[in-house]
């Protein structure tokens, strides 16, 4: 399996389209940087206020449309030129591969993620904040919205293993990540959309209780729930898949 | 006998179309078997089969005396392969996309350069394969399916797209690897002539159906000459030959002697004579392989 993950890190490593890892966290770099501090009050921390900004904007939009189109990326190489029937043909298992692909994507967000964390502290010293850098919540929202963003790869690979063209994954990625928007806001519909999970994972001003920013059982059904589903779904699709 | 590739009643259906059926392979060690077929007959779906790409509708596969089901990784570590065209990535170059598959099957970094020179591609080698003719995209197939060192290689018409000097490199390549290396090689063609001058044992498919499967010497044995009389009334000149116990066939309106001594020439001729009916040519006829392998695939569809 490692050998299968070298194999793979080396096929995406050599295509251009990696520098997309960077996208997301230049623009929370861009949005701390030159929008207008939010005040927050003398007696929250400086912090607070560009993760605020950055956050609604990355979560959002950036983190979904990012990990969805990084899902397509490792798939058009193989639909490409017959890539998944020399792939396959290879002493090689199918699940081997899907979880492959997969664990790749997922490592890849969780580097865009520490990318990110790197913006937010980027804009904080070059705002000269003074006050101490609150390192556990940072770490809280860094962390949630990565595993929040865990069942939408799946979707995404499974679309991206199904279409042969680059446009259909994203298409349906679109659809259902603008809607985020309203979707937080909404306290009813909110809890239960899958697409609203990484907003309000990295939420920094959600409860603090738990060791997310959101309910344990939400975090299990809903972001749980909807990854497996996805996983599963993909994961047989592929094995059924006519090469 | 211990058979490399060994199929039994293998079946593949597309909806209601039996694309293979019931296709029994039997391929000995260090043989070059030669895949023949039309387009459509079903060679890239029985190949696919056998490499586990696409699962059988029924049927099995035993591959160096394993079942493919149970033991598909054991098996594939020692097969190299070539389904139809050529696969690559088209954002890497030759070497890359060489290095691609050889962190999966893990053989040193070196056998890159032995597998570029084999195929004469090692000067394109840090080209992206994008650029390249459909020609060195198949060597570069090829270059793929050797890199393991494979016991057994299945190459889906290998040939396809080369020039002609390319052609014959590529033949000799094939076949000088028995010997080399001792490998078993599963060739698929559509051309007779491609597998006349490469294949040891020949397997002829169309329709899904295996029609032919011996060695290429026992091809050769229909390719045998035949005596062939043009004549007034061939139904009624025919049935007289085969009545008085004389091997004769009726084609086209003439009709085929296979006995082709004198004496028996004279005798038919004589006969027909007796019998009122007109000889127009009495010729000598040889039946290229083509003209077998078209027979065979037409005695298929009437039948
Ligand atoms: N994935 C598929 N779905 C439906 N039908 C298919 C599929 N693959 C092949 N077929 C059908 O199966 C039959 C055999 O096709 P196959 O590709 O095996 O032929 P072939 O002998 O390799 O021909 P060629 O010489 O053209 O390569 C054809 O009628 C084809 O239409
Ligand atoms: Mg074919």
């Amino acid at each position: 399996m490692l050998a299968i993950l070298q194999s793979e890190w080396f096929k995406l490593r050599k295509s251009k389209i990696i520098l997309i890892l960077f996208v997301g966290p230049l623009i929370g770099l861009f949005i701390g940087l030159t929008g207008n501090l939010i005040d927050v009050g003398e007696q929250m921390n400086q912090w607070y206020s560009p993760l605020f900004m950055m956050n609604f904007t990355y979560a959002t939009l950036f983190l979904p449309l990012i990990s969805g189109v990084l899902a397509s990326v490792i798939c058009r190489y193989e639909h490409q030129e017959g890539g998944w029937k020399q792939l396959l043909a290879l002493p090689v298992t199918r699940g081997k591969v899907f979880l492959t692909k997969y664990l790749l994507l997922v490592l890849l967000v969780l580097f865009i993620q520490i990318l990110y964390l790197g913006a937010i502290y980027a804009v904080g010293v070059i705002k000269g904040f003074t006050d101490p850098f609150p390192l556990t919540i940072v770490w809280k929202s860094i962390i949630g919205g990565w595993v929040a963003t865990m069942p939408l790869v799946a979707l995404q690979l499974w679309l991206s293993i199904l279409f042969k063209s680059f446009a259909a994954p994203f298409a349906v990625n679109v659809i259902f990540t603008l809607p985020t928007i309203l979707a937080v806001n909404s306290e009813r519909f909110g809890p239960y959309y899958p697409w609203a999970q990484p907003f309000s994972m990295m939420y920094v001003g959600g409860s603090t209780d738990d060791v997310f920013f959101i309910p344990w059982d939400q975090l299990l059904t809903v972001v749980g729930g909807s990854f497996l589903i996805f996983f599963l779904c993909g994961y047989i699709y592929f094995q059924r898949k006519p090469i | 006998m211990e058979y490399i590739i060994q199929t039994k009643n293998l079946s593949k259906k597309f909806g209601k179309e039996l694309a293979v059926n019931g296709v029994d392979i039997r391929i000995a060690k260090g043989e070059i078997y030669g895949f023949l077929g039309p387009n459509g007959a079903g060679k890239s779906t029985t190949i696919r089969m056998l490499l586990g790409l696409m699962k059988p509708t029924s049927g099995k596969v035993a591959i160096f005396g394993k079942d493919l089901k149970s033991e598909r990784i054991n098996i594939l570590k020692k097969v190299g392969s070539l389904v139809e065209n050529p696969s690559y990535y088209p954002h890497l170059t030759a070497k890359e996309n060489l290095e691609a598959i050889r962190k999966i099957v893990g053989v040193p970094k070196t056998r890159i350069d032995e597998v570029l020179k084999t195929v004469r591609l090692q000067d394109a080698a840090n080209k992206k394969v994008k650029g390249f003719s459909l020609g060195m995209k198949q060597r570069l197939g090829i270059a793929t399916a050797l890199l393991n060192k494979p016991e057994l290689l299945i190459l889906d018409e290998p040939t396809n797209g080369l020039d002609p000097s390319g052609i014959i490199e590529i033949r000799e390549l094939i076949k000088s690897l028995p010997e080399k290396y001792g490998m078993t090689i599963l060739i698929s063609s559509h051309l007779l002539s491609e597998i006349d001058q490469i294949a040891t044992t020949v397997g002829i498919i169309t329709k899904g159906k295996m029609i032919f499967q011996d060695s290429i010497e026992e091809m050769r044995m229909f390719a045998r000459q035949y005596i062939k009389l043009k004549v007034s009334q061939h139904e009624h000149a025919w049935r007289t030959l085969l009545a008085s116990g004389m091997k004769a066939e009726l084609e086209d309106g003439h009709i085929l002697l296979s006995d082709q001594t004198d004496q028996h020439v004279a005798e038919a001729v004589q006969l027909l004579v007796q019998q009122g009916i007109s000889i127009y040519r009495v010729e000598e006829d040889k039946k290229s392989l083509e003209d077998i392998f078209l027979q065979m695939t037409k005695e298929e569809l009437a039948g």
